[in-house]
């Protein structure tokens, strides 16, 4: 009912009504979602609107107006950038006022010579969201011209109804963003699943094929399954970003600190390393600690372990990092009668993945493992 | 026996395809965990290769397209391998595609051929 009544009364209004016009410019700009959009309507109505023989869409751009867009008799001048301090537009955007210049040629606030070339006689020029102005709409005349308080009117409801095209097109780009970014999410998701079922497939085979019993292939598998569960725990923590190697050796040796006496010291520069790195590294690591608690310094009380690392070369040259695990105060080392899946990680993993060398030596006083790489996009200095 | 190479950025899974490649026969003449490895490695190549499996995504954004390219301009054939179900690029119509998780009833056809182009 209120509808009909409603249509009514538009059906009243006469098409060439400049009323008439700023309510069809209100619809347009209702569905306007973008800047350029927005600019689009604005030149396609606000001289109707204005009754007047040009107009401009300019948008402040720090501490320039840019003129954006226009439609006028002759050409003003689209694309074109002014310091706010030499025009009219960055006058009414400085001042969040109209400004009312019936003749330009008696107006300190014109810059002449910018107008010589113009048509322009007269001009009104309105900030949109005089609290805040971030952009303004300009009318032009040929001629020498008082607007009236009506024309006035309508050009101020034009710039409030445009300001809130402005704001909506925000809050679209900013809707239009996050749905990006969950699709981007989603597709990283998917990737890292499929990355850790594939490096668990990996695990299972290569433990299975060295397990002397199913009861040997439960340990190591669920020890694995358990070291790559935690690495996941901590990357999360960084929101998959770098992770410091100082923090993946700390996790990586936790299920391994609760045997009394024992002496284990970590130290190092901050090292950052990128997720895949930081799982190769945890995963070293666990072997290693795994290998130390069966036969090595963390089996007995009164072993010590030294992790340390330091990186070599100065900055802006070619960079080394040297990775080093020292085992002390343990039973004797024997040499193992064949290298496992475990040896060849602690030796391959990282190493392969950062294009460096690993090195396990099972010497008689300690276990040691050196690695060295070169820093790059996956290891750096943080 | 093919002489391959493998490229594959994650350690425990290239662990596992050269125990598969092992299995099936293959001698591996290289294994690499990145680009610039692997493009170092063919620098010194000395025509000894019937074949490369490709890991397509190295991490960091990076992909084995421009190997594929040299291997391509030696006339080596090779296979790719993929976790992502299609392959970011139309330029290799006729090469094999093995989706990850890998099996060795995926690797047997693609080493199978190799054998037979060496």
């Amino acid at each position: 009912m209120l509808e009909a009544v409603a249509q009514d009364e538009l059906a009243e209004l006469d098409p060439q009504d400049p009323v008439f016009t700023l309510v069809e410019m209100i619809e347009a700009l209702s569905a306007a979602h973008t800047v350029e959009e927005i600019a689009a309507v604005v030149r396609g109505f606000a001289r109707r609107v204005a009754g007047a023989d040009g107009v401009t869409f300019v948008l402040r751009d720090g501490d320039h107006c840019l003129y954006l867009d226009e439609d006028a008799i002759a050409p003003l001048w689209k694309g074109r950038r002014f310091p706010l301090e030499t025009c009219i537009s960055g006058w009414a955007m400085l001042n969040g006022r109209t400004a009312v210049i019936p003749d330009i040629r008696s107006d300190p606030r014109i810059p002449q010579d910018v107008y010589a070339a113009t048509f322009v006689r007269s001009l009104v020029m309105t900030p949109v969201r005089p609290k805040d102005p971030i952009a303004a709409i300009g009318a032009y005349w040929a001629r020498r011209h008082t607007p009236s308080q009506e024309e006035l009117a309508r050009l101020q409801v034009m710039a409030r109804a445009t300001a809130t095209a402005l704001v909506n097109a925000e809050i679209h780009a900013s809707l239009s963003e996050t749905l990006e970014r969950r699709q981007f999410l989603l597709r990283e998701l998917d990737h890292r699943c499929k990355n850790t079922l594939a490096a668990i497939q990996a695990i299972a085979d290569q433990t299975l094929r060295r397990a002397p019993s199913p009861s040997h292939f439960v340990e190591a598998f669920n020890g694995r399954i358990g070291a790559l569960s935690r690495a996941h725990e901590l990357l999360t923590k960084e929101a998959w970003g770098n992770a410091a190697l100082a923090d993946v050796v700390g996790q990586a040796l936790t299920p391994f600190c609760g045997v009394g006496g024992l002496q284990i010291a970590v130290s190092g520069p901050r090292v950052a390393l990128a997720p895949e790195t930081a799982v190769a590294m945890h995963m070293t690591v666990h072997e290693l600690a795994v290998n130390a608690t069966k036969y090595g310094a963390l089996s007995v009380e009164g072993g010590r372990l030294d992790v340390s690392w330091h990186v070599e070369g100065a900055r802006g040259g070619p960079q080394m990092l040297e990775f080093r695990w020292l085992e002390g105060g343990g039973p004797p080392v024997k040499q193992p009668r064949a290298r496992g899946f475990g040896s060849r990680l602690i030796e391959q993993g990282v190493a392969k993945e950062l294009g460096g060398e690993g090195k396990i030596l099972f010497e008689p006083e300690g276990v040691q493992f050196r690695l060295r790489a070169p820093l790059s996009g996956r290891i750096s200095l943080a | 026996m093919p002489r391959v190479i493998l490229v594959e950025d994650e350690p425990l899974v290239a662990m596992m395809m050269e125990d598969l490649l092992l299995d099936l026969g293959c001698e591996i003449a290289g294994s690499f965990g990145s680009l610039g490895a692997a493009m170092a490695w063919l620098g010194s190549f000395d025509g000894g290769l019937d074949g490369a499996l490709l890991d397509v995504n190295l991490g960091g954004g990076e992909t084995v397209f421009p190997l594929a390219e040299a291997l391509r301009a030696r006339g080596v054939p090779f296979a790719f391998a993929t976790g992502y179900g299609v392959l970011p690029s139309d330029a290799y119509p006729e090469t094999p595609l093995i989706h990850k998780p890998v099996d060795e009833g995926q690797l047997l056809p693609v080493v199978q051929a190799f054998a037979a182009a060496a």
